[in-house]
């Protein structure tokens, strides 16, 4: 909560200068049935019709000046709260744009999207009340027991009376409050994961036949949502009558009293009026307590989900601060004895790895499923640091690279193709906006992708939807192999990026690669692909099986043959059957 | 610190007055057939309705004694205390305790009551839409956004909630409360009355002053979150790219820009809907001072009392705070009202149609037919997906479709699962027509591996479990082993009961196939869908797998779609896919002597 609040610390005058002007507003409330028992007291019981009168128009007046105070104050809460706002976005969206990846998948995808939205909108939320509402409530609970006291003291204290035991009970509550809403938050976030999950999988769940099974699921986690609801508001609705309750009793022992006073001259009839009138006041402020609970409980739960982002210090990319500015140019890449494991497991994903690739060569990495190839790929622009070992970029280790400069002489292409909104070209100038137009035409060439680009309506300004959806698999990955290229890489990572392509357009990708001068490191599954690099690299369980050209592997691996034989080429095969 | 102060005076306007002018009519979205949303609504309240009578009734019944309690109070000053007169004092007192320990309990248990009904309710709405989500054919979700379909279940649900929770009650009882109020200050002094209701054209007048200029810039800050917060989604899961390619600062640049026009319109918005309650306040406060006044100068004539001064000062608080209220809830209710005519919407598209239960314990074979099929996504759409397709496959025949990407490979499997109806042409299951079969019977006996292998947020185990539900654990781990996940699976954490996230992360893509097929291995169908079943999968594995694909295969008919030779090679029949048609047809021997598209594409190692 702290951290999160601190963002006000910048405007703390105009907090300050909006509860200034709250006061104002509330003082006006609080002086009314003052007012009130003058003009009872001294002009209507002393029969002057110029006190009334007088009085009568201070209060108009006062009304007046408390509209403008009130006006004021939104101006100034409004523009304190949107400044809150727009300042801790920013300070959440550079936190997490500097997170390292290792600290990023530490955070579901969907739980930062609310930590950046819907969270702030909720404290933006709760502060402008606060600098409105919330702190008036108790004002007015306190600020009329003072101008009781200062009316009429004995008839006054009726109303303190009351006051520690609803305290104290209020207190309760709000715990209570905060607990179950929290609760309530967290049935909500799997009611809505729920949802999520079925609608992704539509297909999948008609295929096996399951809505029924996946409604009765569903059943389970909203019943609770329901219970939890239920829970969280009776308990709040219960504050409401209670309070009004006490405030009303006591207000029967200050007419009890005051009658029996007002019999010994102690008390005047307008004083009495005035202090029923406080009451009513009381009672009015402390309805909206059980309101300002509910919103504070959601509240501290965004403000603490903020915070987690916030104050996470571990994990910080770098991006400068190193020695070596100048970016790298060779692409030499070396792995000497790498090892590595996330930070999530005590896993091992790769084991002693070890190979060189010489600048402007490509290696060919292959390997069963979940044996590190990927993750191999990830250690070489830093997205984790290798545990063990040490990764050289044209003989100078990684760590050592001004970050920025090392990757920006790299061009990914990840597994799943990730598209942005807006059009093609944009995609395609995502690493560098300032590229021509020949040069971003020359690189969809070689990712095949042109033609296709061509034949679209819009052609190069045909709009890409949100993470692609008007797009085939195909045209997605040939998308993002041409936005790496535009880059006109040093190192260029393929991680299996291929694997949607036809055969045909893939030959047409690998033979227009061919003549690229950047050194290549491509997953792959096929022979094929493998047979044209420099070199392979065979993982077995995050281990190097087997390491050479493809005619040295056939003779050494088994388990290249036996990939090998799986894999017999077409033209075998047609010699097999004719 | 003074230009401080000035700063926020300081924003530019962004509502011109031409803006104010077109914006005249239509303040809130307004629900089109109000009437049949609240039947329908009131049918899901069900069982319930007798509660919510009752309910009802204790409204009528603590806005009666919130109306009493000033009341008699006014009477206590003027009969008791300013005549001094004690006796009967103690009787009324007591009566008015009586009267405030009835106004909470009504209070009470009127909300405690409608919690319940609420909820319920809620719960049944959420419940049935989400039934009839299931119900619904996959076209619908096609043209649909997921955000769209995801903001029905969860905002205007929640919405709806809120709405039957507070607003219910408040609505109603501000009304009565109004009501009450306008008659009893009319019996008591039609003058004072009249001095109160002034009020009410102003009121009526700032408002409308502050509701044409907010639901103008509520709209356009909507407009300014929805982007913002799709460029934080799409920055947040493409962040690998964004920072491979270094794009961390452009992407705060652009990030600066959205939130600058949010923090302008917020700004807005924000400043004239907080006009509201000031405005309320100035009213409140001169209907006060008035009735003070006004009521004095009445009392001192002698034509008002003390009392009744009282009573019309808080009559006059009770009189704009309903008035208050009801504008507040009115937005609330009529969007809800909106939302849950959006939400009954989605209830009332039609649900995918399905045969009579005549066939309903029919055990397929597996024999297919397409007789002249023709298929378009979209009935708008020129080139059918899917043109004139006919073919007949014997029963536990493997038949692999080839073809590029977009030749229609795909929709044919999907036609097969029934996801969508054909547009011409019929398909035939053992000779009866799809659409004679009930879907759960053609489903219950199909297993469809697709090309997203998608897994749900729950163990592993459950995950396989997902093909066939009463299967045992040790199916399930022969399942694995056949599937060749048995391995991977032992070294996660937690096994076979490792819960997976929602991303997958912890496993890999081919990984998630594994899964997928041991999924497909359990439900033990009798026709077989492999869509690029094993896409992600390395040779090696797929090797392994193969013996347990073909088993799964065997004495089943079964369709894959492969880029791979040796999975097409195991093929009994080849279909050769060209825009959306069957060019050619028939086993690899007759397909390689007739030398046609097949065979150049196997020479030309084009599968």
């Amino acid at each position: 909560m702290k951290t999160v609040f601190s963002f006000l610390s910048p405007y703390k005058w105009l907090v300050v200068t909006a509860l200034f002007f709250m006061l104002i507003e509330l003082s006006v409330e609080l002086i009314q049935p003052l007012l009130i028992k003058i003009i009872i007291d001294d002009g209507i019981v002393a029969g002057d019709q110029q006190t009334i009168l007088f009085w009568g128009s201070i209060m108009l007046g006062l009304s007046l000046l408390a509209f403008i105070a009130g006006i004021i104050n939104t101006f100034i809460a409004s523009h304190a709260v949107q400044s809150y706002g727009f300042d801790i976005r920013q300070a959440l969206f550079k936190k997490v744009q500097s997170f390292t990846m290792a600290t990023f998948i530490k955070f579901p995808t969907a739980s930062l999207i609310t930590r950046l939205t819907n969270d702030v909108t909720m404290t933006q939320n709760v502060i402008f009340m606060g600098l409105r509402i919330m702190l008036r409530a108790p004002l007015i609970v306190v600020g009329s027991i003072i101008m009781a006291f200062f009316v009429q003291p004995y008839l006054a204290l009726f109303l303190v009376i009351s006051a520690p035991f609803l305290v104290i009970f209020l207190y309760i509550m709000s715990r209570k409050g905060m607990t179950l809403f929290g609760k309530v938050q967290r049935s909500v976030d799997r009611v809505t994961r729920k949802i999520q999950e079925n609608l992704q999988a539509v297909r999948l769940i008609k295929a096996y036949l399951r809505g029924n099974y996946e409604s009765n699921r569903f059943s389970t986690v909203a019943a609770t949502l329901k219970t939890d609801n239920v829970k969280a508001f009776r308990i709040m609705e219960f504050i409401l009558p209670v309070l009004l309750f006490v405030m009303n009793v006591s207000l029967m022992a200050v007419l009890w009293f005051g009658a029996k006073e007002m019999q010994t001259g102690d008390v005047q009839i307008g004083e009495l009026v005035a202090i029923v009138n406080y009451a009513m006041r009381m009672t009015g402020a402390f309805s909206m307590f059980s309101f300002i609970i509910i919103f504070f409980s959601r509240a501290k739960a965004s403000a603490d989900r903020m915070e987690e982002v916030l104050l996470e210090e571990d994990g910080i990319e770098e991006i400068d601060g190193n020695s070596h500015i100048t970016a790298p140019n060779s692409g030499e890449i070396e792995f000497r004895h790498v090892s590595f494991h996330y930070p999530t497991t005590d896993i091992p994903v790769l084991k002693d790895v070890s190979f060189t690739i010489k600048s402007g060569s490509k290696l060919a990495i292959m390997g069963a499923t979940g044996s590190g190839k990927s993750t191999l790929l990830n250690l070489i622009p830093r997205f984790f640091d290798a545990t063990k070992g040490e990764i050289l970029v044209d003989g100078v280790n990684v760590k050592e690279w001004q970050l920025m400069e090392l990757r920006k002489v790299i061009g990914l292409v990840p597994q799943q193709s990730i598209l942005f909104t807006g059009s093609i070209e944009e995609n395609l100038r995502f690493g560098d906006s300032t590229v021509d137009g020949e040069l971003l035409k020359e690189a969809a060439k070689q990712a095949q992708i042109h033609h296709s680009i061509e034949q679209f309506p819009d052609q190069y300004n045909t709009r890409v939807g949100q993470k692609g959806v008007n797009l085939s698999g195909g045209q997605k990955q040939r998308l993002s192999i041409a936005r790496a290229l535009v880059r006109k890489p040093t190192i260029l990572l393929l991680d299996d990026s291929t694997s949607a392509l036809d055969v045909s357009t893939e030959n047409a990708l690998w033979q227009a690669l061919e003549d690229e001068k950047s050194t290549m490191l491509v997953i792959t599954q096929k022979i094929r692909t493998a047979k044209g690099a420099d070199q392979i690299l065979l993982l077995e369980e995050g281990k190097v099986s087997a390491y050479g050209t493809h005619a040295q592997l056939l003779e050494s691996s088994s388990l290249y043959k036996e990939i090998a034989k799986s894999q017999q080429e077409g033209d075998d095969y047609v010699e097999l059957h004719s | 610190m003074l230009n401080f102060i000035r700063k926020p005076f300081g924003y530019e306007p962004i509502l011109t007055k031409e803006d104010l002018k077109k914006s005249t009519k239509k303040k809130v979205e307004k629900a089109s057939d109000w009437k049949g949303v609240l039947s329908r609504i009131w049918k899901l309240v069900d069982e319930q309705r007798f509660l919510l009578i009752i309910v009802l009734l204790l409204v009528v019944v603590s806005s009666a004694l919130s109306l009493l309690g000033p009341y008699m109070i006014g009477i206590i000053i003027d009969k008791y205390i300013t005549q001094s007169v004690f006796v009967g004092l103690a009787k009324m007192i007591g009566l008015l305790v009586i009267v405030y320990v009835f106004l909470s309990i009504s209070l009470y248990m009127q909300s405690y009551w409608m919690i319940g009904i609420a909820q319920q309710t809620i719960y049944r709405l959420r419940t049935g839409l989400f039934e009839h989500l299931q119900k619904l054919p996959v076209s619908f979700f096609d043209k649909r956004q997921h955000g769209e379909l995801m903001s029905r279940m969860t905002n205007d649900i929640e919405n709806v909630s809120q709405t039957l929770n507070s607003s219910f009650i408040q609505v109603f009882s501000s009304v009565l409360t109004l009501v009450g109020t306008t008659v009893v200050m009319l019996l008591l002094s039609p003058l004072l009355t009249a001095v109160t209701l002034t009020i009410v054209p102003f009121m009526y007048f700032a408002m409308r002053w502050i509701t044409k200029r907010t639901s103008k810039l509520f709209k356009e800050q909507q407009q300014a979150v929805g982007d913002l917060n799709g460029m934080i989604e799409e920055t947040i899961s493409g962040q690998r790219i964004v920072k491979a390619f270094s794009q961390e600062s452009r992407m705060l640049e652009e990030f600066t820009v959205k939130s600058e026009r949010l923090k302008r319109t917020g700004f807005w918005a924000l400043t004239y809907s907080g006009f509201i309650p000031k405005v309320m306040n100035l009213l409140n406060n001169t209907s006060f001072a008035l009735v003070a006044a006004v009521g004095g100068v009445l009392a001192y004539k002698g034509s008002v009392t003390i009392g009744e001064i009282v009573i019309f000062t808080e009559y006059a608080r009770q009189f704009t705070r309903p008035l208050n209220d009801l504008a507040n809830q009115f937005n609330t209710v009529l969007s809800a009202i909106a939302g849950a005519e959006r939400v009954f919407s989605i209830m009332d598209e039609p649900a995918e149609v399905d045969a009579a239960n005549e066939n309903k314990d029919y055990q397929l074979k597996g024999n297919v037919t397409f007789e002249h099929v023709t298929f378009r996504y979209n009935k708008e759409d020129e080139t059918p997906t899917i043109q004139d397709v006919s073919f007949h496959v014997e029963a536990g025949k493997i038949v692999a479709l080839v073809g590029a990407t977009g030749a229609g490979k795909t929709t044919i499997m999907q036609l097969l699962a029934r996801f969508y109806e054909v547009n011409e042409g019929t398909i035939l299951i053992d000779g009866i027509p799809m659409e004679n079969l009930p879907r759960f019977t053609l489903r219950s006996q199909t297993a469809f591996v697709l090309q997203d292998p998608f897994l749900f947020e729950m163990t592993v185990k459950e995950n396989i479990r997902y093909g066939k539900l009463n299967a045992t654990d040790e199916q399930l781990i022969d399942a694995a082993k056949q599937a060749n996940a048995h391995d991977f699976i032992m070294k996660l954490p937690d096994g076979y009961d490792t819960i997976l996230s929602a991303d997958g992360g912890e496993i890999s893509q081919g990984q998630k196939q594994l899964l997928s097929i041991a999924r497909a291995l359990v439900a033990d169908p009798a026709i077989l869908l492999l869509d690029e079943a094993t896409s992600s999968i390395d040779t090696v594995t797929e090797l392994k797998i193969q013996e347990a694909l073909e088993y799964l295969m065997e004495g089943r008919t079964s369709f894959v779609i492969a880029h791979r030779l040796n999975t097409v090679r195991k093929a009994d029949l080849v279909f050769v896919m060209e825009q959306g048609k069957l060019i050619e047809a028939g086993s690899q021997k007759d397909l390689l002597e007739k030398q046609g598209t097949y065979y150049k594409m196997l020479t030309n190692s084009k599968i």
